[in-house]
């Protein structure tokens, strides 16, 4: 572990634009090819708006808060989401922040507290990773 | 007999083993937008966290392929998601994946499906454990 973590400690979050190439790309890396990531009459189907982003890959993008600041991605040990609300990528893309903070430190074990946005809507509840400190 | 609570406890073979590959790792990077990241690079990469999601999605399919459950994958939505780590998946690991349905829980045609995915080498060392809810929506009859 190269850097040292504090409780209250406000990790750097960050934006990203998603695209329907980007579900493409995640669908092809992750081996989920659910249609409601790229069909508009699958997601409409379920009643959604439009296809909505895989879980799983908002889920990993928001880890990047952590694994950016801890330079060893293998000392993350528990990770824990709540797909609260589905994240919606129309045509022309949408946008989604990513942040966190660390709230526990014990044991050896770091808990931070992450949260994914799609404007002012909580995207993920409840997300927390723990990360070992050694 | 669609899926009900007499299916807890099932548990189904494990995949076929699967070997973690540096282009694999490379591929699944990217798609995170962090192919910068030195630790997945090189001849010694480890696979980000969340590449677990990869074994994890292959034992899924056993649901999926279970006529005896009458589950559809577009019809089924992921509520929520939990990895635990015993260490990272390394490139050149050759590991599988074995799914249990913990719990099932029917709302009128909905079901909300619990289901743990443990993930081990070949040689048997326990990986990781991925714990997941699925709400399976059904259609009205």
């Amino acid at each position: 572990m190269s850097v040292q973590l504090s409780v209250g400690q406000v990790l750097p979050g960050f934006t990203t634009h998603l695209t329907r190439a980007d579900l493409v790309r995640y669908a092809g890396a992750s081996g989920d090819f659910n249609p409601i990531h790229w069909s508009e009459s699958a997601a409409a189907a379920l009643g959604l708006p439009t296809v909505i982003a895989h879980g799983m890959f908002t889920m990993g993008l928001a880890l990047r808060v952590v694994t950016d600041v801890i330079g060893d991605p293998g000392a993350v040990v528990r990770y824990y989401v709540r797909f609260t609300k589905p994240v919606p990528v129309p045509e022309e893309g949408a946008e989604v922040h990513f942040a966190g903070v660390v709230t526990e430190i014990a044991d050896g074990v770091a808990t931070v507290s992450l949260e994914a946005r799609l404007a002012e809507q909580a995207v993920l509840g409840a997300a927390v990773v723990e990360v070992r400190l050694d | 007999m669609p899926i009900s609570q007499d299916h807890a406890g099932c548990s189904y073979p494990a995949t076929a083993p699967y070997e973690v590959t540096g282009a694999k790792i490379a591929e699944f990077a990217a798609a995170l937008g962090e192919s910068d990241n030195p630790a997945y690079q090189g001849t010694d990469a480890i696979a980000p966290p969340t590449f677990a999601v990869v074994l994890a999605g292959a034992a899924w399919s056993s649901l999926f392929d279970d006529p005896e459950l009458g589950l559809s994958l577009a019809r089924t939505v992921h509520v929520d998601q939990e990895f635990r780590w015993t260490r990272p998946l390394r490139r050149g690991d050759e590991v599988s994946a074995r799914l249990t349905i913990d719990k099932v829980r029917v709302r009128g045609t909905g079901a909300f499906i619990t289901v743990s995915v443990e993930l081990a080498t070949t040689a048997g060392e326990p990986v990781a454990v991925a714990s997941s809810t699925l709400l399976h929506q059904g259609v009205a009859q």
